[in-house]
């Protein structure tokens, strides 16, 4: 049998670290493989497959070594980020970017942008559309269709739904599984859920870069369980476990705390964008915030922390808020992107930037209350390491951790587990459950169905600008907490 | 521009042409040393920018707004300081002399002018179309027009970063904090983030447009067929005749008893 791409002893290593990452890797695809790569964060993956399409070295310069590297004829390769992976401002524009690049007439070309929008299933009214006013999924289903301009055997996905949400990853599946017939689909992805039953061939990769299995789906998840669990990999049941190992862990509630909103509205540019007629929040309560992309979740958040402006009766433990100068030590924002917020050049004074309020710092307490937050979070390690080094859980712990110094009484949450491995992301809820169980106000926006089933108290959705249904989730299971909590005060 | 407008004639002439035309009046303007001709130049170029942007009035006169305020100051700073023999008024070191009166407004009205021209261009013409038609008569590299393509789609995502970038750092406590040497760190702390996350981007989105075959050296052939048509006559016919007029009526019809404001 033919292989369509593969490499031999492949050696390559990264500009500034030290060892190579992978040794002499020998990997081959059959053609109409469809195949999934696996491995920790940081294992090669995407780099393998970076690799394989000839994007490194020809594109990306980075020194590699070996025997041989079989490129595919034609390939097409669909990248993680919607947002930067288009040139062209208008969807028709994009595809006929590709076009042109292949030197298609330009009488053929709006029948052929039409038919491949029609193979991934954007039905749009005008073709001629701004790329910005898609949602993510739309995005990378224009992506995936620029991709098919190019007629390709062999499709590279680099994890194109980690920055999605759950109705466009299944948007983005959908349309994969439907364009793959007589194509090889190599992907490497963390959420796996949806595409079980679609790959016919898994290999993982030890966090080294080195191969650790190699099979069907069935005998991957009955022979390497443990190494999945132990890599972060998300695998069916994943959220089961987790639960299992970790539960029963009742603190007692440490402080009492309320949130009260009545007749809240949230505006831009003069406009209402949120609203939300009536809401009593306590300790121990974790709201989840659902809703579609452009639902006015983020929205809300901002308004909770007086970043836009609002109206309305706004209270934190019977004090009233009207601007963001009130909620200091009440309530902290932390952004989905964590890099947003990183204001300082080490890790250590990253922690100690609120403490110290712009004063050196000699105060032992503050030393000590910093060094078990870097210890609690992972950190300590990695004190004096500029924040932007960081892998992206780190960073996203570190982000999180800067909240806690405040110790607010609500803690706002964008997206905190987007596109992270299943080790960071249960790690992150860890350290945010025990926080509710100090006492804190935890409301989440979130995407992830598993985290309004599993640690949601309370969940919110959001549609068209209000927030239309605000239900207690589980109320038995809740009040076994709460007497919990009342024999333990 | 995102603001509505109706597409009318100065925008289906040929991007290329509508380029250099104005970029040869940018250099006539700075020949004309006649002031009376100056006021008719404007007017011929006020016409077109007024009338037939095809955007609502009240958004012409918004971007007016700026530029009256550049009219204002390069002629006041002329007509209140500059040299000149007939002395009109006189109190301590300023000094307006007939001859520095007419050099300043006639200053003003050149940067009324280019102001004016550079907006018309600005509002009329599509940056992809502008590029398309860049690359087809002027022969322009692609590498260099895609690059600008993709920049330019960059700038509103770049917007909407800082903003969300500065509630960030708000959040943390930046700004709470007082003294000149917080408002230093505020001021900082911006561009790393913004330029980290657009160098970035940047360098995605370049690796995704090889991906995608985007090669310099080869053919490639255009979506958009940028050409010629009988609008672009009339564009250039309009600034021949009028020009001519204006120049015509200020030489027999002066409105003011100056011809050359150099001094």
């Amino acid at each position: 049998m033919a292989y369509i791409t593969s490499v031999n002893k492949l050696r390559l290593k990264f500009p500034d670290e030290k060892g190579l990452l992978f040794k002499d890797l020998t990997l081959s695809f059959k053609k109409g493989e469809k195949v999934l790569l696996l491995g920790p964060s940081g294992c090669g993956k995407s780099t393998l497959i970076q690799v394989l399409s000839g994007l490194i070295p020809y594109s990306i310069d980075i020194p590699i070594k070996s025997e041989n590297i079989q490129i595919p004829n034609s390939w097409g390769f669909v990248f993680q980020d919607p947002d930067s992976q288009f040139c062209m401002p208008f969807v028709d524009e994009e595809i006929a970017f590709v076009l042109e690049n292949l030197q298609v007439p330009r009488e053929e070309m709006p029948e052929r942008i039409n038919e491949l929008l029609d193979m991934v299933g954007l039905q749009l009214e005008d073709i001629h559309t701004s790329i910005q006013a898609l949602s993510g999924g739309m995005k990378q289903r224009l992506a995936i269709a620029s991709v098919l301009a190019l007629n390709p055997d062999v499709i590279f996905l680099d994890e194109p739904t980690a920055l999605i949400d759950e109705e466009g990853t299944e948007q983005i599946w959908n349309t994969v599984k439907n364009i793959s017939r007589d194509k090889t689909i190599i992907i490497v992805e963390h959420k796996i859920e949806q595409i079980i039953d679609f790959v016919d061939r898994v290999i993982i990769f030890t966090p080294d870069g080195e191969l650790l299995a190699d099979g069907n789906m069935t005998y991957i998840f009955s022979n390497y369980k443990e190494e999945l669990k132990k890599y972060g990999i998300w695998y069916p049941g994943a959220w089961e476990d987790f639960k299992r190992e970790n539960n029963q862990k009742t603190v007692s509630l440490r402080n009492d705390n309320e949130v009260h909103l009545k007749n809240f509205h949230g505006y831009r540019k003069k406009e209402v964008k949120i609203s939300l007629e009536e809401a009593l929040i306590h300790s121990g309560e974790w709201i989840a915030v659902n809703g579609q992309n452009g639902a006015g979740k983020s929205t809300l958040l901002l308004s909770l922390m007086q970043l836009i402006k609002t109206s309305g009766d706004y209270q934190i433990n019977e004090q009233s808020i009207k601007k963001l100068a009130d909620l200091q030590r009440k309530a902290y924002l932390v952004f989905q992107n964590p890099e947003y917020q990183f204001i300082t050049n080490s890790v250590f004074e990253e922690i100690t930037y609120e403490l110290k309020g712009g004063k050196e710092i000699n105060n032992e307490y503050f030393h000590k209350k910093a060094n078990d937050l870097l210890t609690i979070f992972g950190l300590h390690d990695k004190q004096h390491q500029h924040p932007y080094h960081l892998s992206l859980g780190e960073k996203r712990r570190l982000s999180v951790a800067t909240a806690f110094i405040q110790n607010p009484k609500l803690l706002l949450l964008d997206e905190p587990t987007f596109g992270q491995d299943a080790q960071n992301t249960f790690k992150l809820l860890e350290l945010i459950e025990s926080e509710r169980q100090k006492g804190t106000i935890i409301i989440m926006v979130t995407h992830d169905l598993n985290i309004v089933q599993h640690f949601a108290t309370r969940v919110w959705e959001v549609k068209e600008g209000r927030v239309i249904s605000d239900r207690k989730k589980n109320e038995t299971k809740k009040k076994v907490e709460e007497k919990a909590y009342e024999y333990s005060i | 521009m995102n603001t509505a407008f109706k597409e009318n004639w100065l925008h289906k002439i040929n991007p290329s042409l509508k380029l250099l035309t104005i970029s040869f009046l940018f250099v006539f303007a700075i020949t004309i040393h006649h002031f009376n001709f100056m006021i008719t130049f404007t007017l011929s170029v006020s016409i077109l920018f007024i009338f037939c942007t095809g955007h609502p009035y009240k958004h012409i006169l918004l971007f007016l707004l700026p530029f009256l305020l550049i009219f204002l100051s390069t002629a006041a700073s002329m007509i209140l300081f500059g040299k000149g023999e007939t002395t009109l008024y006189k109190w301590g070191i300023l000094h307006i002399t007939e001859e520095s009166l007419y050099r300043g407004l006639h200053l003003g009205l050149r940067a009324l002018t280019f102001a004016m021209m550079g907006l018309l261009f600005a509002l009329t013409t599509k940056p992809v179309q502008l590029f398309y038609s860049l690359m087809q008569q002027l022969k322009l590299q692609p590498k260099y027009a895609y690059s600008f393509m993709a920049a330019i789609r960059l700038i509103p995502i770049m917007i909407e970063e800082l903003q969300t970038i500065r509630d960030a750092h708000k959040v943390r406590g930046v700004q709470t904090q007082k003294g000149m040497n917080s408002l230093l760190k505020s001021i900082k702390s911006l561009p790393i983030p913004l330029l980290s996350q657009s160098i970035r981007r940047a360098f995605r989105i370049a690796v995704a447009m090889e991906s995608k075959r985007f090669n310099s050296s080869n053919e490639r052939t255009f979506y958009y067929q940028v050409g010629f048509s009988h609008y672009d006559l009339l564009f250039i016919g309009y600034f021949i005749l009028s020009i001519s007029l204006a120049y015509l009526f200020a030489i027999n019809f002066p409105f003011f008893p100056v011809s050359d404001v150099r001094y």
